[in-house]
């Protein structure tokens, strides 16, 4: 009898289990065996990012290579689910693509979607990095959004003299 | 019915069909939560179920059961109605007059069997139809047409349809895989309704009816 019910009381928490992450890959759509293997750590709270690699995506991004500093954000950050490293990916693009006459409007988009995913991650995130004009990734997101829009303000001569941030 | 059968196989399967059923491998995998339809198909489907003795809900939930073994047999009828509507999902083409005429099709066809009151293994045979030619008209036929390529069953099937506007009948191309998923997510809903508690005894509704008309006669 004590083995039906633990059979039973197992049954039922494996079944609940398993809805419960049928219904968390069903909200979140994860792409990629890293993407479910980090939001289920995230979910319990036990996501770390590989802080080597994001040392040295850092590096690189001071250096302004900002390709290889990418990679390495990356890899620091397989599942999309630190805040913080999708926020210097989002900046990787926007310096990258910062122009005196121009914005590329591609690096600007990819960016744009960095910057949401590390706002959804912590609304109101801030940056305490001296080497950043732009601290507050709501800050980054209005300088990529504003970048991507045409409007008259790209014909005015002055924008030649602003400077990247 | 074991109790492992009841706690930890039926639910499994069913959840299984049920995460399974919405996957489409495209360029990149999607999973698509069940349309409003397929809730109402699945509704059917266990009205059937009930109705020829393939699932007895009596036999998973009584006041005589412990508290423990009727949360079971509620998972299980739950998992149940969650696999039939990804199940009906799956097999259900994904856009235009083929889903139209699909979703029609698959409701006069459960009307119907739902109104015949057949036996448990007929209403098991007539789903392997079903769901069988469900699969073949979205995974073999329309695939075909959708296909970019020239291949020789795309050949015959746009004979056959000279004149008609192919636009309404293409879907968005998915990957092979997808098809292979929907066959496996097909075959393991269908054992599982077979494993499902059915009426004790063997006996079935048409069985108790024609004893019935044996007793009245004589």
């Amino acid at each position: 009898m004590v083995g039906e019910t633990g059979l039973r009381a197992l049954g039922l928490a494996v079944a609940v289990g398993y809805s419960a992450f049928i219904f968390w890959v069903y909200l979140e759509q994860p792409q990629t065996t890293a993407e479910v293997i980090g939001g289920l750590s995230a979910t319990v709270g036990v996501y770390s990012i590989d802080q080597q690699a994001f040392d040295t995506g850092l590096r690189f991004f001071r250096q302004d290579q900002f390709v290889p500093a990418r990679s390495a954000f990356e890899r620091a950050d397989p599942a999309d689910r630190d805040a913080r490293t999708q926020f210097y990916i989002a900046y990787s693009y926007y310096r990258q693509g910062w122009g005196r006459l121009y914005q590329d409007d591609q690096l600007f988009g990819l960016g744009l979607e960095a910057v949401d995913r590390a706002i959804a991650l912590a609304p109101g995130l801030i940056v305490d990095d001296p080497d950043l004009q732009m601290k507050s990734a709501d800050e980054l997101r209005a300088e990529l959004e504003a970048g991507t829009k045409q409007d008259l303000s790209d014909l005015n001569p002055l924008r030649a003299l602003r400077q990247r941030k | 019915m074991t109790p492992i059968r009841e706690a930890l196989y039926l639910p499994l399967v069913f959840l299984t069909v049920t995460l399974l059923g919405g996957v489409r491998v495209a360029d990149r995998v999607a999973l698509v939560p069940p349309p409003l339809f397929a809730l109402v198909l699945a509704t059917m489907l266990l009205s059937i179920l009930v109705r020829c003795g393939a699932l007895v809900p009596e036999r998973l939930m009584r006041a005589d059961r412990s508290a423990l073994a009727n949360i079971n047999g509620l998972v299980v009828l739950l998992a149940t109605f969650a696999a039939a509507a990804q199940a009906f999902n799956i097999a259900t083409p994904e856009s235009g007059l083929p889903r139209l005429f699909c979703q029609v099709f698959l409701f006069v066809l459960l009307l119907n069997t739902l109104v015949a009151s057949p036996d448990r293994v007929r209403v098991l045979r007539s789903l392997v139809v079903i769901f069988g030619s469900a699969f073949v008209l979205k995974f073999v036929i329309l695939a075909a047409i959708s296909n970019p390529g020239e291949g020789g069953l795309k050949r015959v099937l746009l004979a056959m349809l000279e004149g008609l506007t192919l636009g309404t009948l293409t879907q968005a191309v998915v990957s092979p895989v997808t098809g292979y998923v929907a066959f496996a997510v097909l075959v393991l809903f269908l054992l599982g309704l077979a494993m499902l508690p059915a009426r004790a005894g063997g006996l079935v509704r048409s069985d108790l009816q024609a004893h019935r008309y044996e007793l009245t006669r004589s």
